[in-house]
Order: structure tokens, then C-alpha cells, then sequence
């Protein structure tokens, strides 16, 4: 037998400050130095107006499910095993993340639900951001 | 975009050819794809001498990517004036017929081959990290967690039901009863549908398409020498392409029903007609939400008949005021990257499909592909109108 790992993120020069930030316990977006445009996913240019200037903002963590499912059958070996959810956290600011959503029963899970970030560590480097229903 | 309106018609497809399909294992791509080429050549009844244009479209995982259009050529024995590798996904098709017309319409080529192959055995290669740090940590790989997400969105935003996707999946798995050649030829009923077991929340197995080796290719001419081979013409009336982020984009994510729809607009412009003209159709029906997505997209159904709409049996070809996937699709003809699609659109302009429309005039064929795994998930549309 043998165990493979999931795949971590390998932050870039783009998303490397993502990463930093939710290893310190903030979620960030980029916004455009030049249109103001909050971008979701990072990115070297901005998809409004091609600017590559643009500086790191801090966002609230809060925001509502946009959809969810329930994998069963993963195409990738590492998430063989027990069904688990996959969310889509649309954030108060607009950004829509992918995620899990933990400290949850499933039978709450809706469209519209309220949640707010959880800061979850994997290793020294990558901390992923999970989501919990709002207190 | 100049003005397409000109184009239309003027190149046609002469031939069209799959491989042996199905779980073929001891196979190669390259196979497939060379076994494709040489029956669409033969259905044509072009001597080999006047291909002199080559693409192809070969899937990602086969690690050296590079030359894939030059390769075939080769292995063909063709000496082409332009090759290219094309790589849309299941959109590529019908980009390559776009293209193909266009060379043709230039003066470039006088006859395009388009060819794809693929392997899946043994053990549906995997790569073990294909796409982004921002979807695959979380499980969310691939094309099925992607269209689990478009399900969930159709359920909430229009209503959909799983039973109405099953009535997807049991009317092109009728078709795929009457076609030889389908990978899955045993009846299907609404129960078995929604016995099936889950894949991803809330789209069953048989919401799912199959797995599946083999090739296709298409042969590509004007439409004044297609008229002179063996088949005829099978005239590219029209064509549409849009290339656009889904679910999870912000910046262009339309509320509601979503992306494609620019697709379909060139191409009624194209062709100078419009969904009420569609005598039959091919959707790209990797999972059944697709085919909800399509029929609202390119105009055929509002978002509150669209439920009633399938499950009131109108994709059925003996009953169904819009027969869709006579050859059963991809759920269950079988997975060729919609170059099977392509085959059969031909088929029912030639009247030969095995559920054959009574006098198709008008054949439509949809692609859909690219990278439903990265964040944001992107793909690709395409639409072309066949006519005799």
C-alpha cells in the first residue's frame, strides 16, 4: 500500500502573498493599482484594464455559499475516501473562493448560508482558508 | 469580427470517420487517431494526395505534447501546407472546422484533416497535479465537481430537478439503443437513473459521460468540391466561438444562466437562421446539466420550460420536437470529444443516422472544453450550423 498526499498549493510570485496572508491569519485579494478592480484569483495583470500595478487589501473573511457539492468519487487518489463537501464562498466583497466548509452539519448547508473564514495550517508554508458557519 | 456572413457555406465537410471505440486497452492514441483519419479520408472518397492541411487535437495527458499535427501527417504519408495542433477540449471539433473553412476560404489549403485520438486505459492516467493552487487543495479536480457546481446553480436559480436531468440521460440512452456502435446499448429507465450512485453531489453516475478510447476525424473542403465526392456537401453554414470563465469569475460571471450564448449568435448570424430552424442537434453532453445549459443558451428553451421541456421526451427522435444526441452523445454513445457529434450531425443530413430524422435540412452540433479545473474554471463554446 502506499498513501498519497493532497496537493498542497505552490505559491508563485503572484499568489505568494495569498499565502503568506493566511499563514498569518488574513485573507487578501489584490486590487489594481491603476482601475481599483478587486481581482479573484491573483493574477500578474488586471482583467479590466491590463495594468500590472496593484497592491494587497485585507478582506473581511465573510461572505455567503454560492454553491456546494458533495465529491463521492474524486478523479484525484489522494481524496479516495469518505464524501466530503466542496464549497464556493461568495465574499462579501465579490470574490468567489473555492473551499470546504467545516464545523458544520450537513443538513444546514444551503445556498445563501452564511459563513466566515477559518485559517486551517498544513504545513509551515501553506495555510488553507476554510470556511464555518457565522457566528 | 469582419463580417462571417460571406464564408457561409463555402466549405463543407466531404468526410467523416471514428475509429474502433469503447475500452479498447493495448491501444495508442496515435492509433486511433491515424484509424480515424484514413476512414473519414475513404468516406470521402478524396485521394490521400489532396489533403494539404492537417489538425489535430490529442488529450493533455500524453506528456509530450508537442507536434502532434506534424506527426500525423507524417504517419499518413500526407504533405500538407499548414499543420496545427488544436487543444480546446471537447470545443475542438468544431474550432477546427472553423479554422479548416478559413484556410480553405484563403487559398492555403484545398482540403483540411481533422483528427483526434485517445487512451484511457489502463488506469485513466492522471496527472497528479493538473490545474490550480486555488480549487485542487480543497478536492474540487476536475470536470465533475465543476458541473456538480453548474447542477447546483440550475437546481437553485431555475428550478431543475435530478429527475428531469435523468430524463436527459434515458432519452440519448434510447438513441444509443438503436446504434450498434454505442458503448452503452442497455435501456435506461428514470429508476435506474436515480438508483445510480452518486459522483459528486447532485449529479448521479448516469448524469456522467463515459470514459472512452478511440478517435474521429473530419474532412474538411469547399463546399463546390465536397459537391463532386462521394457523400456530397455537408455545407458549413454557420460557426460561433466564445471563450469564457464560468461559477467562479466575478468579472464576467452573468447572473443567471451563464456563458456560450455569443457562440450562438454568430453562428444563427452566420448562417442567416435561428433555433426555430433546427431540424436536429448535437449537444456536447459531458454531463446532463450541459445539455440544460445548451438548450437555454442557444435559444431553444426560456429558464421556466426548460425542466418540462426535457422531461416531457422533446430530445427524442420519434417524438421530440428537437431530436438531440440521435447517436446516443457522450453519455452513451461514448466519449470522442464530440468528433462522434460531428459524425452524427453529417448522418442526419445524409440520412443515415440509425434514429433518423425525417428530412434534416438543418444539423447543429455544440462543443464544449478547455479547463474546468483551474480557478477560475474556464472554457470554450463552440457552435456550427450544417446544411445540405
Amino acid at each position: 500500500m502506499f498513501k498519497i498526499d493532497k496537493p498542497l498549493p505552490m505559491p508563485t510570485e503572484e499568489s505568494a502573498p495569498f499565502w503568506e496572508g493566511t499563514r498569518r491569519g488574513e485573507l487578501r485579494a489584490q486590487r489594481c493599482g491603476d482601475c481599483g478592480h478587486l481581482r479573484w484569483p491573483p493574477a500578474a495583470t488586471c482583467p479590466i484594464c491590463l495594468s500590472s500595478r496593484q497592491e494587497w487589501v485585507r478582506l473581511s473573511g465573510r461572505g455567503k455559499v454560492y454553491s456546494w457539492i458533495v465529491v463521492h468519487k474524486s478523479q484525484h487518489p489522494a481524496f479516495w475516501g469518505d464524501p466530503f463537501n466542496v464549497a464556493i464562498v461568495e465574499l462579501d466583497e465579490g470574490p468567489r473562493l473555492h473551499t470546504n466548509l467545516v464545523d458544520v452539519d450537513p443538513s444546514v448547508i444551503r445556498i445563501g448560508l452564511p459563513v466566515e473564514v477559518v485559517f486551517d495550517p498544513q504545513n509551515d508554508e501553506i495555510t488553507l482558508p476554510r470556511f464555518k458557519p457565522a457566528a | 469580427m469582419d463580417d462571417t456572413r460571406q464564408l457561409s457555406g463555402k466549405a463543407a465537410i466531404a468526410g467523416v470517420g471514428l475509429s474502433r471505440f469503447g475500452r479498447v486497452p493495448g491501444t495508442s492514441a496515435m492509433g486511433f487517431a491515424l484509424e480515424a483519419s484514413a476512414a473519414a479520408i475513404a468516406d470521402a472518397g478524396l485521394a490521400k494526395s489532396e489533403i494539404d492541411g492537417v489538425l489535430v487535437l490529442m488529450p493533455p495527458q500524453m506528456g509530450e505534447q508537442h507536434g502532434w499535427a506534424s506527426r500525423v501527417a507524417v504517419h499518413l504519408g500526407l504533405a500538407p501546407a499548414f499543420c496545427s495542433t488544436m487543444d480546446m477540449g471537447g470545443a475542438t471539433a468544431i474550432g477546427m472546422m472553423q479554422t479548416a473553412a478559413a484556410l480553405v476560404h484563403a487559398g492555403i489549403c484545398k482540403a483540411v484533416l481533422c483528427a483526434f485520438g485517445a487512451q484511457t486505459n489502463p488506469q485513466g492516467i492522471l496527472p497528479t497535479m493538473f490545474g490550480s493552487q486555488f480549487a485542487i487543495p480543497y478536492g474540487d479536480v476536475g470536470a465533475m465537481p465543476f458541473m456538480a457546481h453548474v447542477g447546483r446553480r440550475q437546481m437553485h436559480e431555475i428550478g431543475i430537478t435530478s429527475e428531469q436531468y435523468g430524463a436527459i440521460a434515458v432519452a440519448f440512452r434510447k438513441h444509443a439503443s438503436r446504434n450498434p456502435l454505442a458503448q452503452k446499448r442497455d435501456p435506461m429507465t428514470l429508476a435506474d437513473h436515480q438508483a445510480s450512485r452518486w459522483i459528486v453531489e447532485p449529479l448521479h453516475l448516469l448524469d456522467c459521460c463515459l470514459v472512452t478510447d478511440g478517435g474521429g476525424a473530419i474532412v474538411v473542403t469547399s463546399t463546390e468540391r465536397a459537391r463532386d465526392l462521394r457523400h456530397g456537401a455537408a455545407k458549413l453554414a454557420g460557426f460561433g466561438q466564445v471563450h469564457s470563465s464560468e461559477i467562479v469569475h466575478p468579472d464576467r460571471h452573468e447572473a443567471g444562466i451563464g456563458g456560450g450564448r455569443e457562440a450562438g449568435e454568430q453562428a444563427w448570424r452566420m448562417a442567416g437562421l435561428g433555433p426555430a430552424d433546427v431540424d436536429v442537434v448535437q449537444f456536447y453532453d459531458g454531463f446532463t446539466p450541459l445539455v440544460v445549459h445548451s438548450l437555454l443558451v442557444y435559444g431553444f428553451c426560456r429558464p421556466d420550460e426548460v425542466g418540462a421541456f426535457v422531461a416531457g421526451g422533446e430530445l427524442e427522435f420519434d417524438r421530440g420536437r428537437l431530436p438531440a444526441n440521435t447517436a446516443g452523445g457522450l453519455l452513451s454513445e461514448g466519449h470522442l470529444s464530440g468528433f462522434n457529434h460531428v459524425a452524427e450531425a453529417v448522418r442526419q443530413l445524409r440520412g443515415t443516422s440509425t434514429s433518423q430524422v425525417p428530412d434534416v435540412e438543418v444539423s447543429m452540433v455544440t462543443g464544449y472544453g478547455g479547463a474546468p479545473h483551474e480557478a477560475p474554471p474556464t472554457v470554450a463554446y463552440t457552435v456550427a450550423i450544417l446544411t445540405r
